[in-house]
């Protein structure tokens, strides 16, 4: 779909560089939801990604003018902005556990399913949304960045280049070997309740 | 294709664009082909469909409403600073520009009127100049006269005080007048009725007492006048 030409990234940003408030916040709406699931893919926390995104409109706010349309898209210079801020908040705290993700008695929460069926298939999807998660979060962060770009946020390789800001080829072999990585660790976390069980 | 090139681009040999459509069909003949990379595709589905599972599982996640609050919080401190900031910067070249301009037209000002006056002295006959040194004096030993040494004499002359030149030639001592140094006297000039001569002790034609004359008058260090001039029209 064609957007019109005031409603434009660019024309947006132009706008609210001049003040134009309403324009900003057309432009956050359009894009914070992709940042947050980006940066709470990335960090697995939801604290960590309302910082960020916050970081990413606020870097916006101050210097719109560094942004070049004729470089890219505007949501591919958010992603470049929220992956910095991502790297920054994981060289941070690289063993961060989220606080909100666990329950009192310290196992993890997981995540909500929206339709859960019977208790038992939303046991089962439960658990192996965790594990799926945790492979995730355990990736090392640049490959975890490819397969968040290329797998959950269902960019193209160029789009996932772009906000990667790195060479196609460099996605390509990032997210081979991120692959790899997490075919690994999900038969591994697969294995252990399995084990644990035969153990019993 | 081998097993080596199907591990980097065979997997998502569907989903990239940038492999052409042979590569595609050599990946698919190489997966059906090869057990263990048939196997390692069923896998990476499999996994994939637990990708998929994860995506939708964070799909609506979204910034709760309070960082719009925030980001639109700043965003107005932000312009209304820079407004701010704007109009400051506006009004302080304004004053500066209008600081220019009235330092502009009031040397402007100065120097019309300095050429005026150069004009004025250039245009003046010679004998109007008065040399600086005696100017002062010239303009005390007046004001002395006109405020009472001679009183008569001061009342009918009039309030226009010219400044004479400073030759003492055809000077006429007026009766009664002691000649002083001349370091210590004055020239004055002054337009006065011709009768107001008769105050200084000099005769007068009646029939012309009410004419008025420009005089020379050479006032003493006492402020009395001590000799007359008529100075040559």
């Amino acid at each position: 779909m064609r957007i019109p030409e005031p409603e434009r990234d660019d024309v947006l940003l132009r706008r609210a560089a001049k003040g134009d408030e309403d324009a900003f916040t057309l432009l956050y709406r359009r894009h914070q939801a992709a940042m947050c699931r980006f940066a709470l893919r990335m960090t697995g926390s939801a604290w960590a990604a309302e910082e960020i995104v916050q970081d990413v409109f606020m870097t916006l706010m101050r210097a719109p003018k560094k942004y070049d349309s004729s470089r890219g898209t505007l949501g591919g210079y958010l992603y470049g902005i929220a992956r910095n801020r991502v790297m920054k908040h994981l060289e941070r705290l690289p063993r961060e556990v989220s606080l909100e993700q666990k329950n009192e008695d310290g196992s993890g929460a997981g995540i909500v399913l929206q339709d859960p069926a019977t208790p038992a298939i939303w046991a089962e999807t439960r658990e192996r949304m965790k594990h799926v998660r945790a492979a995730v979060l355990d990736l090392p962060a640049e490959f975890r960045e490819a397969v968040v770009l290329c797998e959950l946020e269902e960019l193209s390789y160029e789009e996932a280049a772009e906000a990667a800001g790195c060479p196609i080829g460099t996605i390509r072999s990032r997210l081979h070997r991120g692959r790899a990585l997490l075919l690994a660790k999900l038969e591994m976390l697969r294995d252990v309740p399995r084990r644990a069980s035969v153990a019993r | 294709m081998k097993c080596e090139e199907f591990d980097a681009i065979g997997l998502d040999a569907e989903r990239d664009a940038s492999l052409s459509e042979l590569e595609r069909a050599a990946a698919r003949e190489h997966a059906s082909a090869c057990s263990r990379c048939a196997a390692l595709q069923d896998s990476w589905q499999a996994a994939r469909f637990e990708l998929k599972g994860f995506a939708d599982s964070t799909a609506a996640a979204e910034t709760p409403a309070r960082v719009e609050m925030r980001l639109r919080q700043e965003f107005r401190t932000q312009h209304g600073t820079m407004k701010t900031r704007r109009v400051a910067v506006i009004a302080a070249w304004a004053l500066a520009a209008a600081a220019v301009l009235a330092a502009a037209v009031s040397w402007s000002n100065w120097r019309k009127s300095q050429q005026e006056e150069a004009a004025r002295h250039l245009a003046a006959p010679q004998n109007s100049a008065l040399a600086p040194a005696q100017n002062d004096g010239a303009k005390t030993n007046g004001a002395n006269l006109q405020n009472g040494a001679q009183p008569g004499f001061a009342n009918s002359a009039s309030a226009e005080t010219l400044v004479a030149d400073n030759e003492l030639r055809n000077f006429t001592l007026l009766p009664g007048a002691v000649a002083t140094e001349e370091d210590d006297s004055a020239i004055v000039r002054v337009r006065m009725q011709r009768g107001a001569l008769g105050a200084l002790g000099l005769p007068v034609n009646e029939e012309r007492a009410g004419e008025w004359i420009q005089v020379d008058l050479l006032v003493g260090d006492d402020g009395l006048p001590q000799a007359v001039r008529l100075p040559q029209q």
